[in-house]
Protein backbone atom coordinates (compact mmCIF):
# COMPACT_ATOMS: atom_id res chain seq x y z
CA UNK A 1 0.00 0.00 0.00
CA UNK A 2 1.42 3.44 -0.88
CA UNK A 3 2.71 5.19 2.23
CA UNK A 4 0.58 8.38 1.89
CA UNK A 5 -2.61 6.29 1.68
CA UNK A 6 -1.53 4.21 4.67
CA UNK A 7 -0.81 7.40 6.59
CA UNK A 8 -4.23 8.90 5.80
CA UNK A 9 -5.95 5.65 6.78
CA UNK A 10 -4.09 5.29 10.06
CA UNK A 11 -4.28 8.93 11.18
CA UNK A 12 -7.83 9.42 9.90
CA UNK A 13 -9.01 6.11 11.33
CA UNK A 14 -7.54 6.75 14.77
CA UNK A 15 -8.87 10.31 14.90
CA UNK A 16 -12.35 9.31 13.73
CA UNK A 17 -12.66 6.42 16.17
CA UNK A 18 -11.46 8.53 19.12
CA UNK A 19 -13.87 11.33 18.20
CA UNK A 20 -16.82 8.95 17.84
CA UNK A 21 -16.05 7.31 21.21
CA UNK A 22 -15.84 10.70 22.91
CA UNK A 23 -19.08 11.91 21.30
CA UNK A 24 -20.77 8.74 22.50
CA UNK A 25 -19.89 9.66 26.07
CA UNK A 26 -17.32 6.91 26.47
CA UNK A 27 -14.72 9.19 28.04
CA UNK A 28 -16.41 9.31 31.43
CA UNK A 29 -14.23 8.52 34.43
CA UNK A 30 -15.12 5.61 36.62
CA UNK A 31 -17.24 6.27 39.69
CA UNK A 32 -16.70 3.67 42.40
CA UNK A 33 -19.92 2.15 43.67
CA UNK A 34 -18.82 1.93 47.29
CA UNK A 35 -15.97 0.99 49.61
CA UNK A 36 -16.53 -2.69 48.90
CA UNK A 37 -15.75 -2.21 45.21
CA UNK A 38 -12.62 -0.22 46.07
CA UNK A 39 -11.52 -2.92 48.49
CA UNK A 40 -11.95 -5.54 45.75
CA UNK A 41 -9.87 -3.51 43.29
CA UNK A 42 -7.09 -2.99 45.84
CA UNK A 43 -6.98 -6.60 46.94
CA UNK A 44 -6.93 -7.89 43.35
CA UNK A 45 -3.79 -5.74 42.83
CA UNK A 46 -2.22 -6.37 46.23
CA UNK A 47 -3.67 -9.57 47.70
CA UNK A 48 -0.84 -9.74 50.26
CA UNK A 49 -1.84 -6.35 51.69
CA UNK A 50 -5.49 -6.53 52.78
CA UNK A 51 -7.43 -3.34 53.34
CA UNK A 52 -8.07 -2.07 56.86
CA UNK A 53 -9.99 1.07 55.89
CA UNK A 54 -11.25 2.86 52.78
CA UNK A 55 -11.80 6.60 52.63
CA UNK A 56 -13.88 7.27 49.53
CA UNK A 57 -13.90 10.79 48.09
CA UNK A 58 -17.17 12.71 48.14
CA UNK A 59 -17.76 12.16 44.41
CA UNK A 60 -16.55 8.52 44.62
CA UNK A 61 -13.81 9.14 42.02
CA UNK A 62 -10.92 8.11 44.28
CA UNK A 63 -10.18 6.40 47.55
CA UNK A 64 -7.45 6.53 50.16
CA UNK A 65 -6.53 3.10 51.49
CA UNK A 66 -5.14 2.01 54.83
CA UNK A 67 -3.80 -1.52 54.78
CA UNK A 68 -3.71 -3.92 57.68
CA UNK A 69 0.10 -3.78 57.69
CA UNK A 70 0.07 -0.02 58.24
CA UNK A 71 0.68 1.23 54.71
CA UNK A 72 -1.31 3.75 52.69
CA UNK A 73 -2.41 3.55 49.11
CA UNK A 74 -4.58 5.18 46.54
CA UNK A 75 -7.18 3.83 44.13
CA UNK A 76 -8.17 6.13 41.29
CA UNK A 77 -9.93 5.92 37.93
CA UNK A 78 -8.06 4.99 34.78
CA UNK A 79 -10.78 5.95 32.35
CA UNK A 80 -13.62 3.50 32.94
CA UNK A 81 -11.35 1.29 35.04
CA UNK A 82 -9.04 1.79 37.98
CA UNK A 83 -5.44 1.68 39.12
CA UNK A 84 -3.99 1.30 42.59
CA UNK A 85 -0.64 2.22 44.11
CA UNK A 86 1.03 2.42 47.48
CA UNK A 87 1.84 5.96 48.58
CA UNK A 88 5.35 5.11 49.74
CA UNK A 89 7.71 7.75 48.34
CA UNK A 90 4.83 9.92 47.14
CA UNK A 91 4.58 13.66 47.47
CA UNK A 92 1.14 15.20 47.87
CA UNK A 93 0.39 18.78 46.97
CA UNK A 94 -2.86 20.67 47.23
CA UNK A 95 -4.12 21.88 43.89
CA UNK A 96 -6.91 24.24 42.88
CA UNK A 97 -9.44 21.45 42.47
CA UNK A 98 -8.07 18.88 44.85
CA UNK A 99 -4.80 17.09 45.22
CA UNK A 100 -1.85 16.23 43.02
CA UNK A 101 0.10 13.11 43.89
CA UNK A 102 3.56 12.55 42.43
CA UNK A 103 4.79 8.99 42.63
CA UNK A 104 8.26 7.60 41.97
CA UNK A 105 6.66 5.26 39.45
CA UNK A 106 7.19 5.50 35.69
CA UNK A 107 3.80 3.83 35.09
CA UNK A 108 1.88 6.23 37.34
CA UNK A 109 3.97 9.37 37.73
CA UNK A 110 1.21 11.82 38.57
CA UNK A 111 -2.32 11.45 39.84
CA UNK A 112 -4.68 14.41 39.89
CA UNK A 113 -7.59 13.99 42.25
CA UNK A 114 -10.68 16.16 42.31
CA UNK A 115 -11.42 16.80 45.97
CA UNK A 116 -13.22 19.45 47.96
CA UNK A 117 -11.13 21.97 49.89
CA UNK A 118 -11.71 20.38 53.30
CA UNK A 119 -11.49 16.90 51.86
CA UNK A 120 -8.07 17.62 50.31
CA UNK A 121 -6.83 18.94 53.66
CA UNK A 122 -8.17 15.88 55.45
CA UNK A 123 -6.45 13.53 52.99
CA UNK A 124 -3.18 15.46 53.32
CA UNK A 125 -3.41 15.28 57.12
CA UNK A 126 -4.19 11.57 57.05
CA UNK A 127 -1.26 10.92 54.74
CA UNK A 128 1.11 13.02 56.87
CA UNK A 129 -0.12 11.30 60.00
CA UNK A 130 0.49 7.84 58.55
CA UNK A 131 3.92 8.93 57.33
CA UNK A 132 4.75 10.24 60.80
CA UNK A 133 3.71 6.98 62.41
CA UNK A 134 5.94 4.99 60.05
CA UNK A 135 8.96 7.27 60.54
CA UNK B 1 9.40 -13.83 -4.73
CA UNK B 2 6.63 -11.27 -4.09
CA UNK B 3 4.04 -11.50 -1.36
CA UNK B 4 1.66 -8.74 -0.28
CA UNK B 5 2.06 -7.01 3.07
CA UNK B 6 -1.18 -8.38 4.45
CA UNK B 7 -1.07 -6.47 7.74
CA UNK B 8 -0.97 -3.13 5.93
CA UNK B 9 -3.62 -4.28 3.48
CA UNK B 10 -5.85 -5.20 6.40
CA UNK B 11 -5.84 -1.69 7.93
CA UNK B 12 -9.18 -0.64 6.31
CA UNK B 13 -10.70 -3.94 7.47
CA UNK B 14 -9.42 -3.33 11.01
CA UNK B 15 -11.06 0.10 11.13
CA UNK B 16 -14.35 -1.19 9.71
CA UNK B 17 -14.40 -4.13 12.13
CA UNK B 18 -13.78 -1.84 15.12
CA UNK B 19 -16.72 0.33 14.07
CA UNK B 20 -18.91 -2.76 13.63
CA UNK B 21 -17.94 -4.12 17.06
CA UNK B 22 -18.68 -0.76 18.66
CA UNK B 23 -22.11 -0.60 16.99
CA UNK B 24 -22.79 -4.17 18.11
CA UNK B 25 -21.86 -3.40 21.74
CA UNK B 26 -23.94 -0.22 21.80
CA UNK B 27 -27.02 -1.78 20.24
CA UNK B 28 -26.93 -5.12 22.06
CA UNK B 29 -25.72 -3.63 25.37
CA UNK B 30 -23.32 -6.54 25.79
CA UNK B 31 -20.23 -8.06 24.22
CA UNK B 32 -17.54 -5.77 25.53
CA UNK B 33 -16.64 -2.23 26.53
CA UNK B 34 -14.95 0.76 24.89
CA UNK B 35 -13.33 3.76 26.55
CA UNK B 36 -11.89 6.68 24.61
CA UNK B 37 -8.39 6.99 26.08
CA UNK B 38 -7.88 3.26 26.31
CA UNK B 39 -8.85 2.79 22.66
CA UNK B 40 -6.77 5.79 21.59
CA UNK B 41 -3.70 4.38 23.35
CA UNK B 42 -4.22 1.00 21.71
CA UNK B 43 -4.59 2.57 18.26
CA UNK B 44 -1.52 4.77 18.75
CA UNK B 45 0.46 1.72 19.82
CA UNK B 46 -0.69 0.02 16.62
CA UNK B 47 0.30 3.02 14.49
CA UNK B 48 3.69 3.12 16.21
CA UNK B 49 4.17 -0.54 15.47
CA UNK B 50 3.55 0.11 11.76
CA UNK B 51 6.12 2.93 11.79
CA UNK B 52 8.71 0.83 13.64
CA UNK B 53 8.17 -2.05 11.22
CA UNK B 54 8.81 0.28 8.28
CA UNK B 55 11.89 1.82 9.94
CA UNK B 56 13.47 -1.28 11.53
CA UNK B 57 12.08 -4.02 9.30
CA UNK B 58 15.36 -4.17 7.44
CA UNK B 59 17.11 -5.63 10.52
CA UNK B 60 15.05 -8.83 10.57
CA UNK B 61 14.85 -9.05 6.79
CA UNK B 62 18.60 -8.56 6.46
CA UNK B 63 19.18 -11.33 9.00
CA UNK B 64 16.78 -13.65 7.16
CA UNK B 65 18.40 -12.96 3.77
CA UNK B 66 21.80 -13.68 5.33
CA UNK B 67 20.47 -17.07 6.47
CA UNK B 68 18.91 -17.64 3.05
CA UNK B 69 22.33 -17.16 1.54
CA UNK B 70 23.72 -19.86 3.82
CA UNK B 71 21.18 -22.60 3.25
CA UNK B 72 21.45 -24.98 0.30
CA UNK B 73 17.72 -25.78 0.61
CA UNK B 74 14.92 -24.16 -1.38
CA UNK B 75 11.42 -25.61 -1.01
CA UNK B 76 9.96 -23.37 -3.72
CA UNK B 77 6.70 -21.49 -3.50
CA UNK B 78 3.90 -23.99 -4.13
CA UNK B 79 0.63 -23.62 -2.25
CA UNK B 80 1.47 -26.72 -0.21
CA UNK B 81 4.81 -25.26 0.83
CA UNK B 82 3.12 -21.98 1.84
CA UNK B 83 0.58 -23.98 3.88
CA UNK B 84 3.29 -25.99 5.63
CA UNK B 85 5.22 -22.79 6.26
CA UNK B 86 2.08 -21.24 7.81
CA UNK B 87 1.64 -24.15 10.22
CA UNK B 88 5.32 -24.27 11.20
CA UNK B 89 5.42 -20.51 11.61
CA UNK B 90 2.43 -20.77 13.94
CA UNK B 91 4.45 -23.23 16.02
CA UNK B 92 7.25 -20.66 15.96
CA UNK B 93 4.73 -18.03 17.12
CA UNK B 94 3.63 -20.24 20.03
CA UNK B 95 7.19 -20.48 21.37
CA UNK B 96 8.06 -16.82 20.81
CA UNK B 97 4.84 -15.90 22.58
CA UNK B 98 5.61 -18.28 25.44
CA UNK B 99 9.10 -16.81 25.78
CA UNK B 100 7.36 -13.43 25.72
CA UNK B 101 5.62 -14.29 28.97
CA UNK B 102 8.39 -16.27 30.64
CA UNK B 103 11.51 -14.23 29.86
CA UNK B 104 11.41 -10.67 31.19
CA UNK B 105 13.57 -9.35 28.34
CA UNK B 106 10.96 -10.48 25.84
CA UNK B 107 8.06 -9.57 28.17
CA UNK B 108 9.36 -5.98 28.16
CA UNK B 109 8.33 -5.83 24.53
CA UNK B 110 5.11 -7.83 24.79
CA UNK B 111 3.76 -6.35 28.04
CA UNK B 112 2.14 -3.41 26.29
CA UNK B 113 -0.20 -5.75 24.42
CA UNK B 114 -1.59 -6.85 27.79
CA UNK B 115 -1.71 -3.42 29.36
CA UNK B 116 -5.31 -2.57 28.48
CA UNK B 117 -8.00 -3.34 31.02
CA UNK B 118 -10.39 -3.66 28.09
CA UNK B 119 -10.69 -6.49 25.62
CA UNK B 120 -11.97 -5.33 22.28
CA UNK B 121 -10.70 -5.14 18.72
CA UNK B 122 -8.55 -2.10 19.48
CA UNK B 123 -6.68 -4.21 22.03
CA UNK B 124 -5.52 -6.39 19.15
CA UNK B 125 -3.75 -3.37 17.68
CA UNK B 126 -1.95 -2.50 20.94
CA UNK B 127 1.29 -3.85 19.53
CA UNK B 128 4.92 -3.55 20.53
CA UNK B 129 7.35 -0.90 19.37
CA UNK B 130 10.39 -2.78 20.62
CA UNK B 131 10.06 -6.28 19.19
CA UNK B 132 13.29 -5.97 17.22
CA UNK B 133 15.27 -5.53 20.46
CA UNK B 134 14.12 -8.87 21.85
CA UNK B 135 16.06 -10.64 19.05
CA UNK B 136 13.25 -13.19 18.82
CA UNK B 137 13.76 -13.13 15.06
CA UNK B 138 16.29 -15.93 15.67
CA UNK B 139 13.39 -18.32 16.34
CA UNK B 140 12.47 -18.00 12.66
CA UNK B 141 15.97 -19.07 11.61
CA UNK B 142 15.15 -22.81 11.39
CA UNK B 143 12.33 -22.11 8.92
CA UNK B 144 14.64 -20.24 6.59
CA UNK B 145 17.45 -22.73 6.95
CA UNK B 146 14.93 -25.47 6.06
CA UNK B 147 14.33 -23.75 2.71
CA UNK B 148 11.31 -21.50 3.25
CA UNK B 149 12.04 -18.19 1.54
CA UNK B 150 12.21 -15.19 3.93
CA UNK B 151 9.48 -13.35 2.02
CA UNK B 152 7.19 -16.36 2.45
CA UNK B 153 8.01 -16.59 6.15
CA UNK B 154 7.15 -12.92 6.66
CA UNK B 155 3.97 -13.34 4.57
CA UNK B 156 2.63 -16.22 6.68
CA UNK B 157 3.66 -14.34 9.83
CA UNK B 158 1.52 -11.44 8.61
CA UNK B 159 -1.41 -13.78 7.96
CA UNK B 160 -0.98 -15.09 11.50
CA UNK B 161 -1.25 -11.59 12.97
CA UNK B 162 -4.28 -10.74 10.82
CA UNK B 163 -5.99 -13.93 12.01
CA UNK B 164 -5.38 -12.91 15.62
CA UNK B 165 -7.18 -9.60 15.18
CA UNK B 166 -10.72 -10.97 15.30
CA UNK B 167 -10.18 -13.07 18.43
CA UNK B 168 -9.75 -9.93 20.56
CA UNK B 169 -13.43 -9.55 21.26
CA UNK B 170 -16.07 -10.29 23.87
CA UNK B 171 -18.80 -9.96 21.24
CA UNK B 172 -18.34 -13.62 20.27
CA UNK B 173 -18.90 -16.10 23.07
CA UNK B 174 -18.02 -19.53 21.65
CA UNK B 175 -17.42 -20.84 18.14
CA UNK B 176 -18.64 -24.31 17.06
CA UNK B 177 -17.10 -27.10 19.14
CA UNK B 178 -14.91 -28.46 16.32
CA UNK B 179 -13.52 -24.98 15.72
CA UNK B 180 -12.82 -24.37 19.42
CA UNK B 181 -10.97 -27.73 19.50
CA UNK B 182 -8.46 -26.82 16.80
CA UNK B 183 -8.35 -23.06 16.34
CA UNK B 184 -7.54 -20.16 18.59
CA UNK B 185 -10.81 -18.36 19.32
CA UNK B 186 -12.08 -15.31 21.22
CA UNK B 187 -12.84 -17.57 24.20
CA UNK B 188 -9.35 -19.10 24.28
CA UNK B 189 -7.66 -15.75 23.83
CA UNK B 190 -9.76 -14.00 26.49
CA UNK B 191 -8.20 -16.52 28.84
CA UNK B 192 -4.75 -15.51 27.63
CA UNK B 193 -5.48 -11.86 28.43
CA UNK B 194 -6.92 -12.67 31.87
CA UNK B 195 -5.04 -11.37 34.91
CA UNK B 196 -6.87 -13.81 37.17
CA UNK B 197 -4.30 -16.14 38.79
CA UNK B 198 -5.98 -19.08 37.04
CA UNK B 199 -5.31 -17.68 33.59
CA UNK B 200 -1.73 -16.43 33.94
CA UNK B 201 0.70 -17.90 31.42
CA UNK B 202 -1.82 -19.89 29.38
CA UNK B 203 -3.13 -20.12 25.81
CA UNK B 204 -0.12 -18.79 23.92
CA UNK B 205 -1.44 -19.93 20.54
CA UNK B 206 -1.57 -17.70 17.50
CA UNK B 207 -3.84 -19.56 15.08
CA UNK B 208 -3.97 -23.21 16.20
CA UNK B 209 -4.84 -23.85 19.87
CA UNK B 210 -3.49 -27.38 19.48
CA UNK B 211 0.00 -26.16 20.46
CA UNK B 212 -1.22 -25.25 23.94
CA UNK B 213 -2.90 -28.62 24.25
CA UNK B 214 0.29 -30.36 23.09
CA UNK B 215 2.62 -28.43 25.39
CA UNK B 216 0.39 -28.31 28.48
CA UNK B 217 -0.48 -24.62 28.59
CA UNK B 218 -4.16 -24.81 27.58
CA UNK B 219 -6.75 -23.47 30.02
CA UNK B 220 -10.42 -23.32 28.97
CA UNK B 221 -12.47 -20.24 29.82
CA UNK B 222 -14.50 -20.76 32.98
CA UNK B 223 -18.00 -19.34 33.36
CA UNK B 224 -17.37 -19.22 37.11
CA UNK B 225 -14.20 -17.14 36.74
CA UNK B 226 -14.65 -14.58 33.98
CA UNK B 227 -11.38 -13.11 32.73
CA UNK B 228 -10.41 -9.74 34.17
CA UNK B 229 -8.18 -8.03 31.67
CA UNK B 230 -4.92 -6.18 32.09
CA UNK B 231 -1.73 -6.66 34.03
CA UNK B 232 -1.22 -8.13 37.48
CA UNK B 233 -0.36 -4.53 38.44
CA UNK B 234 -2.26 -2.30 36.05
CA UNK B 235 -0.67 0.78 34.57
CA UNK B 236 -1.64 4.20 35.86
CA UNK B 237 -1.04 5.95 32.54
CA UNK B 238 -2.40 6.09 29.01
CA UNK B 239 0.81 7.69 27.68
CA UNK B 240 1.95 5.47 24.77
CA UNK B 241 5.63 6.21 25.45
CA UNK B 242 5.31 5.01 29.04
CA UNK B 243 3.27 2.01 27.90
CA UNK B 244 5.91 1.09 25.32
CA UNK B 245 9.02 1.48 27.43
CA UNK B 246 8.11 1.03 31.10
CA UNK B 247 9.29 -2.55 31.46
CA UNK B 248 12.57 -1.83 29.67
CA UNK B 249 13.19 0.96 32.18
CA UNK B 250 12.26 -1.42 34.99
CA UNK B 251 14.84 -3.93 33.76
CA UNK B 252 17.48 -1.20 33.52
CA UNK B 253 16.80 0.02 37.06
CA UNK B 254 16.78 -3.48 38.49
CA UNK B 255 19.96 -4.52 36.70
CA UNK B 256 21.89 -1.42 37.67
CA UNK B 257 20.94 -1.25 41.35
CA UNK B 258 23.81 -1.48 43.79
CA UNK B 259 24.61 -4.38 46.08
CA UNK B 260 23.51 -7.33 43.97
CA UNK B 261 25.53 -10.04 42.27
CA UNK B 262 26.23 -10.37 38.56
CA UNK B 263 23.95 -13.41 38.52
CA UNK B 264 21.13 -11.33 39.99
CA UNK B 265 21.65 -8.65 37.35
CA UNK B 266 21.37 -11.22 34.57
CA UNK B 267 18.35 -12.84 36.20
CA UNK B 268 16.52 -9.52 36.19
CA UNK B 269 16.67 -9.70 32.40
CA UNK B 270 16.11 -13.37 31.71
CA UNK B 271 14.07 -14.72 34.63
CA UNK B 272 10.27 -14.72 34.44
CA UNK B 273 8.54 -11.37 35.05
CA UNK B 274 8.12 -10.81 38.79
CA UNK B 275 11.40 -12.46 39.74
CA UNK B 276 13.43 -10.49 42.28
CA UNK B 277 16.72 -11.17 44.04
CA UNK B 278 15.17 -10.62 47.49
CA UNK B 279 11.83 -12.34 46.88
CA UNK B 280 9.82 -9.14 47.35
CA UNK B 281 7.91 -9.65 44.09
CA UNK B 282 5.91 -12.56 42.74
CA UNK B 283 6.21 -14.47 39.50
CA UNK B 284 3.05 -15.93 37.99
CA UNK B 285 3.92 -19.29 39.54
CA UNK B 286 4.14 -17.70 42.99
CA UNK B 287 0.90 -15.79 42.39
CA UNK B 288 -0.85 -19.10 41.64
CA UNK B 289 0.61 -20.78 44.73
CA UNK B 290 -0.47 -17.89 46.96
CA UNK B 291 -3.92 -17.93 45.38
CA UNK B 292 -4.28 -21.61 46.22
CA UNK B 293 -3.21 -20.93 49.80
CA UNK B 294 -6.03 -18.39 50.06
CA UNK B 295 -8.49 -20.37 47.94
CA UNK B 296 -7.69 -24.08 48.35
CA UNK B 297 -10.97 -25.11 46.69
CA UNK B 298 -9.46 -24.01 43.35
CA UNK B 299 -6.78 -26.69 43.59
CA UNK B 300 -6.88 -29.16 40.65
CA UNK B 301 -9.25 -26.94 38.67
CA UNK B 302 -8.25 -25.62 35.22
CA UNK B 303 -5.22 -23.35 35.42
CA UNK B 304 -4.16 -24.81 38.76
CA UNK B 305 -3.67 -28.44 37.82
CA UNK B 306 0.09 -28.36 38.13
CA UNK B 307 0.29 -26.61 41.51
Amino acid sequence: MPLPILLVLVVGGIGAIALVLHMLGLSARKVFADATEVRGIWESEFPDNPVRAVLLSHDRHAALIDTEDGQQGIVWPMGADAAARFLAGATLKKARNGLNINLPDFTAPRISLRLGEQEAEAWMAKWADARGQRA
Amino acid sequence: MNYPDVTQMAVPFFIAAIVLELVWILTKKRGGRYETRDALTSLLMGAGNVVVTIVLGFVAYGFFMFLWGLTPLDLGSSVLVVAVCFVLDDLRYYWVHRYGHRIRWVWASHVNHHSSQHYNLTTALRQTWTGTFTLMMVVRAPLILLGFHPAMVLFVGGLNLVYQFWIHTEAIDKMPRWFEAVMNTPSHHRVHHGRNPRYLDSNYAGVFIIWDKMFGTFVPEQQSDRPEYGLVHNLGTFNPLRVAFHEWLGIYRDMTQSGISLRDRVMYAIAPPGWSHDGTRDTSDQIKIKHLERTPEDRDTPGFNTH
